[in-house]
């Protein structure tokens, strides 16, 4: 049984292509990531699930049910990417206006997330329009998972949460996996994604890139590594394994390492270092990776 | 029923608008009756008009205020523009709101991922603005004749009020229609809004100058406020069956293509 199914869904504005034939689909307890740079597809592929955008083709399902059907929403969870809420209203009229609306379904969780979220009785009972954005996104968070859904949509859910409220976060997403909820986690930030999904698609200008575990995006991934060496750079530094390119400017090197960095670690460890500087991989790598004709004969 | 539960928040949400355009419409047609009451208002507007040419005594007159009975005056305050405006005013702000306006805001986003289906969200909305437009006028009748009672008017009957109140409706639930109708295709609530207003002075303007000047007399029948006539209803116990049928068919079949559009639209 799958609780999000997508097949050949696609849409246009116009002469903009937003989706173009993007399937996948999601089983009951899997936290499945969506991967993509802003314009890529993801928005519109969440409003299509949420029924406020009509797909042009394809057909998009949420718990055997088409996901068009208000009957199909009600056990699911979404949180809006562009969260907007009643400004006039109290943080706790809001949850209660959504939990109205779903009479069948209690918010049995709202107390736990409050509490998870760190979300202060005070805020609750102040106007929505006099919150922080990261006070209104957790009250987002909140009218998004308090009836317990099976099926959550999250798009960029983690915007404008401080570092903490994000760990937290992402360990109630896990949580409700574990109990067997459905998650489609989208993001543009690589880390969150690899931090808690199983298996990531990736999206570029509407059409999917790739749909594989995490394990193999990891094993993609290019960091671009900057040392400057207080003597000359090793000559073998460019035949490190797992090195893919090497520039050399005088004391300075920028590797571009893809997957493990331990053999280029051990080789750097044999000699002086004045600075090392070992980012994240970026999205855009990965990109450039698929784009750039990087995809190997697997793919 | 996620319905009612829309419905009970459309109606939270819009409360305090509603019952201050109710109360300042009651309040006006009470001061037209202590007007009319208290004061020789007919006998000043007379003198004002016999000064005016021949021609222009019998427009003011004859069309304007019914002569200038105390029942022709109040049906004056019927057609009065802030009558109009309070009227128009909640038909368009509601009709603004429900699409357009939420989708300006961005709130309708997070309210239609709701198990809440297109056709509950629109109805929800159609159905409290007929009711409060209902209401509205009922206030607006309620002032009529309490005016009457404490300045000691002669009444109207039950069946020129209820009249009176149904024309007025069916006025202000047409302008409703219309402005759903540009709702429902847009995004901008201030843009509709305006688009709804610009339609209501058209419409009552092109009525005004249709009845002052013959040759714009064409105009009129396209106007919606020619359908609403507070002389023949109140001083000449006119029915409304015609101003009923168009105006309803208006209404009717600006709320079938704006859920047209609705339906099939993207949101927000």
């Amino acid at each position: 049984m799958v609780a999000l199914d997508v097949a050949g869904l696609t849409k246009r504005y116009g002469a903009v292509r937003a989706l173009e034939q993007v399937s996948f689909s999601v089983a009951p307890g899997e936290i499945f990531g969506y991967l993509g740079p802003n314009g890529a597809g993801k928005t519109t592929t969440l409003r299509i699930l949420a029924g406020l955008v009509r797909a042009d083709a394809g057909e998009a399902r949420m718990l055997d049910r088409p996901a068009r059907a208000a009957a199909a929403r009600a056990s699911v969870g979404y949180l809006p990417g562009d969260l907007k809420l009643y400004g006039g209203m109290t943080g706790s009229a809001l949850l209660d206006l959504f939990a109205r609306f779903r009479p069948a379904q209690p918010p049995v969780l709202r107390a736990r997330l409050l509490d998870a979220l760190a979300l202060d009785p005070r805020d609750l009972a102040r106007r929505v329009k006099f919150l922080s954005h990261g006070t209104r996104q957790k009250l987002g968070i909140v009218i998004a998972m308090q009836h317990d859904p099976r099926l959550l949509l999250l798009d960029e859910p983690t915007t404008g949460l401080d570092p903490l409220v994000q760990m937290a976060f992402r360990d109630l997403v896990v949580e409700r996996a574990q109990h067997g909820a459905a998650v489609l986690f989208s993001s543009h930030v690589l880390s969150e994604v690899e931090a808690v999904c199983g298996r990531v698609a990736v999206l570029g200008a509407g059409r999917l890139l790739a749909l594989e575990s995490v394990d193999v995006l990891r094993g993609r991934m290019v960091r671009r590594v900057r040392v400057r060496f207080r003597g000359a750079p090793p000559p073998t530094l460019a035949d490190t394994p797992g090195v893919a390119g090497c520039e050399l400017a005088g004391l300075d090197a920028t590797l571009h390492v893809r997957g493990d960095v331990n053999p280029l670690l051990r080789l750097l460890a044999r000699h002086e270092i004045e600075r090392l500087v070992l980012p994240e991989p970026q999205l855009e790598d990965i990109f450039f990776h698929y784009f750039a004709g990087g995809r190997d004969a697997g793919d | 029923m996620p319905a009612i539960s829309l419905l009970q928040h459309i109606a939270v949400r819009h409360a305090p608008f509603l019952i201050a355009s109710a109360v300042l419409l009651a309040a006006f047609q009470l001061l037209i009756c202590a007007a009319v009451g208290s004061v020789d208002v007919s006998g000043a507007l007379e003198t004002l008009v016999h000064s005016l040419p021949p021609l222009m005594q019998e427009i003011v007159s004859s069309q304007l205020f019914g002569g200038f009975t105390p029942r022709g005056l109040l049906a004056f305050g019927w057609s009065h523009p802030v009558t109009h405006a309070l009227g128009s005013a909640v038909a368009i702000v509601l009709a603004t709101r429900a699409v357009a306006g939420e989708s300006e805001t961005g709130a309708i986003e997070l309210l239609m991922s709701q198990p809440l289906s297109r056709g509950a969200y629109f109805a929800a909305h159609v159905v409290f603005a007929l009711a409060a437009i209902a209401s509205l006028s009922a206030a607006g009748v309620l002032g009529t004749v309490i005016g009457q009672g404490v300045f000691e008017i002669e009444r109207f009957g039950p069946g020129p009020l209820l009249r009176l109140a149904l024309a007025y409706s069916l006025l202000q639930g047409a302008v409703f229609g219309i402005t759903l109708l540009l709702s429902a295709f847009g995004r901008e609530g201030g843009r509709v809004a305006s688009g709804g207003f610009l339609i209501v002075l058209i419409s009552y303007f092109g009525e005004a100058i249709g009845r002052l000047w013959n040759k714009a007399a064409f105009i009129r029948p396209w106007t919606l406020h020619e359908y609403f006539p507070p002389n023949d209803i109140l001083v000449r116990g006119l029915g409304i069956a015609k101003p009923a049928v168009v105006l309803g068919s208006v209404l009717a079949a600006s709320l079938a293509l704006a859920w047209a559009r609705f339906r099939t639209r993207d949101v927000p």
